[in-house]
């Protein structure tokens, strides 16, 4: 099997939903990804995105219950899986070697 | 719940957004909207939250949304994925039977191919004199004239010099009117160049008539003075440094000095107006050109807008009896001029044909082996079938309905005419140039003409189509249990119809083979007829500068006569093969005062009947110097004939000379193309009057004669480039358009056999390949290798005979009609039949027998182990 290569915005993506203690849907991904990166998304790029890594294994969904301002619509539900808990470790693991190989005291010169 | 306070997003851009995305992504997505929605409008106030939410919506636009969930568990693939498939069948098709799509392609490139050069040319033809602009309005003035004693009506395209200033008086519905003597060679000199080129003189109407484009100057009022002179860019550009020509001189024919008044663009090549200048008509006339009886010029003229030709034929009648004053049997008639190219054969006074024939003949001879290709397409398609009849029986097991195969097959031919015809523009392409050559054409493929482009499409289509649909309705109406259990009769309905695709293919052939020699028969009558006058080694010099004076042009003679090479000369005012003068001013003592009649007319020298090497019945030549001749008459038979005289030497006549003896009686020779019957005929003795110089030169010794008759053309013309012609080139002019019209059938005629062969070859190569297996059957069981042969071949041979009994009849029937078109043929021979008969059984014979011995030979083990 090739391997699944994350793009930033599915990165983040699936960092938001890790992070979050119960199963979320579209609309605070959204806003938790805003706060934290100071960037302006759109629903279209977070939905498509969370459907991309349900579709990687990455994320499961499930049907959420509606509320009046969604005017009765359902929600759908995304939880990270254990694939996807694997996807950021390696992602982490990754940047800790690259982050290790930077020469000791280089960021200090830089004034850093 | 109060609605009407409640904040909602744009109503269009939610139904934009239901439409838009598919149905298991809509609620959830659509709910995550509307949720930041509300939440926008409490941060940023309604107006900002709508306009968020667009943008929104519009960002929602992408593919990913739209694609829906298949709701079967079953592919339902897209319109695009079946063309896709059945591209890939087609394309494997194709490869996987190299030699049938080989000859396929191959047989029906060249028939397209055939019809498209065809094409171009029958567009050529028919495309001749309309680029003359408002040419809806030109008319071309031709003469009727009825024969009181058999009331027959004979047509002619040459009128008299009167005739131009009367229609200019009294037809009113003429807007202009011009005559032309058109039939001018003459030298042009500016400074060292000179040479000679051909031109008209015109009555001042001219450019009235036709409004041809200008470059610079006024033709109009160039015309109108008799010092100036109107010439072609092609002219302009080859006399004059930049084709800068205008108010520059030129001298034409040694004498005349003219101004350059006006330069127009050049003629195209589809003009049967053909001239490099123009000047003033006064600038030739003579006495004899204001006389109504004798014709020799071109009359053409244009109607007012609005007017038409029915208008103006009523006054047009009027003119002959008013003007020469008599009960008339003439009268002018007005032919369009886009007509006039094709359509100058008349018969009792009416427009019956001329090239307009040929013109139908090759759109039949393209439409025949267009048809044949067709043919061939259809029947190697439809032999294919059965190989190919697993394939719809899976096709429709899966599901394919009945209209997708049959789309599947037109496609398939489609792509295969597709293919065919990107060859045979390619070949078009690259035969052009050749077929200009042989044919004295122009044609080109303008690959920026919309017209070819979609002319080819419909020919494509048309073709793909009808080669494409009976394979396509057979095929896909099989029945898929049968087919799959292996029931498919590969006898019955389709054999029967390629059978009767093979006779129509084979009865085509045999009437283009059959044709082809009708052809070249009437052709080699034509070229070898004894015509009355001896056409060979007759060499014409044209008379031009110091030799157009009497005493100059017999000495000019008597040191030509001197040549040893040289066995007699002449001078005549028209050349032989093809007398245009006619007159009706032949008298005779007896006749009756009534009776008009109409004689073809000439003026010639000394030494003319030697010259030509004709036969005297009774009588003499014209002699030299002799005073009495210069009232002399020598006649033809036809001539004795019409004045009931058994013996008319030694008669009195009256003609252009005045009362005179006819002193020689000719045997009647043809003064014309072959489609002419033979008229009366009088001579009269006139030298100065002439324009060409015959010189009769001895066999085997032209080139000898020409170097010798350059150095006497040079001592007395200093100043003309010796120029010079052949008698039997001027006869082979005559006829080109039958020559034409030969090659062409020939060559078609080769590709229509070539094509049929190609489609039996293939179908041959099929049948064997088919019953391989019987053969291997047989083979086993004893059967020789000839008893096969006869076996394979006999199937075949048996449409190619009854094409045969089909077509000779028809072939019979259109070629005599064909024939009757010459006053003078050939006839049609049993042999010819037998020929074509002989030729296409043994061309059909020969290509299926090479498959079927092939088959013959083959070892039987091989058909037959795989079983």
């Amino acid at each position: 099997m090739k391997k699944t290569v994350l793009g930033e915005l599915e990165e983040l993506v699936l960092l938001v939903v890790a992070a979050s203690a119960d199963k979320v849907y579209g609309l605070p991904v959204l806003e938790q990804l805003q706060i934290n990166t100071g960037r302006d998304f759109t629903i279209s790029a977070v939905h498509t995105t969370l459907y991309r890594l349900e579709e990687k294994g990455f994320l499961s969904s499930s049907v959420g219950g509606a509320t009046a301002e969604r005017g009765g619509r359902r929600k759908r539900l995304f939880a990270l899986t254990a694939a996807g808990g694997r996807a950021l470790q390696e992602v982490q693991q990754m940047r800790n070697s690259l982050w290790e190989a930077i020469p000791e005291g280089k960021l200090k010169l830089l004034g850093l | 719940m109060n609605t009407e306070t409640e904040p909602r997003p744009p109503r269009w851009a939610d139904r934009l957004l239901e439409r838009f995305v598919a149905p298991h992504l809509l609620e959830y997505l659509q709910g995550d909207l509307h949720e930041a929605f509300d939440r926008h409008v409490v941060q940023f106030g309604l107006a900002r939250a709508r306009r968020k939410y667009i943008r929104e919506v519009i960002h929602c636009l992408t593919p990913f949304f739209y694609k829906r969930k298949s709701i079967t568990p079953f592919p339902k693939p897209a319109l695009s994925d079946m063309i896709q498939s059945y591209l890939t069948s087609a394309r494997r098709n194709l490869v996987k039977h190299r030699l049938y799509s080989g000859i396929n392609i191959c047989g029906l490139a060249l028939g397209i191919a055939c019809a498209l050069l065809i094409g171009l040319w029958v567009q050529n033809e028919l495309s001749y004199d309309s680029y003359l602009p408002d040419a809806k309005d030109i008319y071309f003035v031709r003469l009727n004239s009825t024969n009181p004693n058999t009331g027959e009506i004979g047509t002619g395209g040459t009128t008299p010099g009167p005739l131009q200033e009367a229609i200019a008086k009294d037809v009113p519905e003429v807007a202009a009117v011009t005559k032309v003597n058109p039939w001018m060679e003459y030298l042009i000199k500016v400074g060292e160049k000179a040479a000679k080129e051909k031109g008209y003189y015109a009555s001042d109407d001219f450019f009235n008539v036709f409004n041809l484009p200008v470059i610079n100057g006024n033709p109009r009022k160039a015309l109108a003075q008799t010092n100036q002179i109107v010439i072609t860019r092609a002219i302009a550009e080859k006399y004059f440094s930049n084709g800068d020509a205008l108010g520059k001189t030129l001298q034409l024919n040694n004498e005349k000095f003219y101004v350059v008044g006006a330069t127009i663009e050049n003629l195209p090549s589809n003009s049967t107006l053909k001239f490099g200048w123009v000047v003033n008509w006064k600038e030739q006339e003579q006495p004899w050109q204001k006389t109504w009886g004798n014709s020799g010029f071109l009359t053409y003229l244009r109607l007012k807008p609005n007017t038409t030709a029915a208008q103006a034929d009523r006054n047009l009648k009027g003119i002959y009896p008013r003007y020469t004053g008599e009960k008339s049997y003439t009268q002018p008639i007005l032919q369009p001029i886009t007509d006039v190219y094709l359509y100058d054969d008349y018969k009792m006074g009416k427009p019956v044909g001329g090239k307009i024939e040929y013109v139908r003949v090759f759109s039949i001879v393209a439409a025949f082996i267009l048809l044949i290709a067709c043919i061939n397409f259809m029947n190697l398609a439809t032999a294919r079938a059965s190989t190919r009849a697993k394939e719809v029986g899976v096709r429709k097991a899966v599901g394919a309905f009945r209209s997708a195969l049959i789309g599947q097959f037109l496609a398939e031919s489609m792509l295969t005419t597709l293919l065919a015809g990107t060859m045979a523009i390619g070949l078009v392409w690259l035969v052009l140039p050749l077929f200009n050559d042989v044919f004295g054409k122009h044609l080109t493929l303008h690959f920026t003409d919309p017209a070819l482009w979609i002319g080819v499409a419909s020919l494509l289509l048309f073709t793909g189509f009808l080669a494409g649909s009976y394979p396509a309705l057979i095929l896909s109406a099989l029945k898929p249990m049968q087919v799959l259990k292996g029931q498919l009769q590969s006898s019955g309905r389709p054999v029967f119809f390629r059978q009767a695709l093979v006779v129509v293919q084979f009865s085509l052939s045999v009437f283009l083979i059959v044709g082809m020699l009708t052809v070249g028969k009437q052709m080699d009558y034509l070229r070898t007829k004894h015509l009355g006058l001896d056409r060979d080694n007759v060499v014409y010099i044209p008379l031009e500068g110091n030799v157009t004076q009497a005493e100059k042009m017999e000495s000019f003679r008597q040191q030509i006569m001197r040549q040893p090479s040289v066995i007699s000369a002449t001078v005549t005012s028209m050349l032989p093969v093809n007398i245009q003068g006619t007159s009706g001013d032949l008298k005779w003592p007896g006749k009756d005062p009534a009776l008009q009649t109409t004689v073809t007319a000439m003026s010639v020298g000394p030494d003319f009947i030697k010259t030509m090497n004709m036969q005297l019945v009774d009588g003499r030549d014209f002699r030299i110097g002799s005073a009495a001749d210069s009232s002399s008459y020598l006649i033809n038979e036809a001539t004795a004939e019409l004045m009931g005289e058994k013996d008319p030497v030694g008669k009195e006549i009256t003609f252009w000379m005045g009362k005179g003896r006819v002193i020689g009686l000719i045997k009647n020779f043809h003064m014309n193309s072959l489609h002419q019957a033979i008229t009366p005929l009088v001579l009269t003795y006139l030298p100065v009057n002439s324009s060409y110089m015959l010189v009769k030169t001895r066999a085997g010794q032209t080139e000898n004669a020409l170097a010798q008759l350059q150095k006497v053309s040079r001592e007395f013309n200093p100043n003309y480039p010796f120029n010079y012609h052949f008698l039997d080139e001027e006869y082979e002019n005559l006829h080109r358009s039958e020559q034409q019209v030969n090659t062409l059938v020939n060559y078609f005629g080769f590709l229509a056999i070539l094509i049929s062969c190609l489609g039996l070859f293939g179908l041959a190569a099929f049948t064997a390949q088919q019953r391989s297996k019987e053969i291997g059957v047989r083979k086993v069981l004893g059967a020789s290798v000839s008893n096969i042969v006869g076996l394979l071949s006999s199937d075949f041979l048996k449409p190619v005979l009854i094409a045969l009994v089909l077509a000779s009849p028809l072939a019979w029937w259109a070629l005599s009609s064909w024939l009757g078109t010459f006053a003078y043929s050939t006839n049609l021979t049993w042999w010819i039949f037998a020929v074509s008969g002989v030729a296409a059984t043994s061309i059909a014979l020969f290509t299926v027998s090479f498959q079927a011995v092939k088959a013959a030979m083959q070892n039987p083990v091989t058909s037959l182990r795989s079983e």
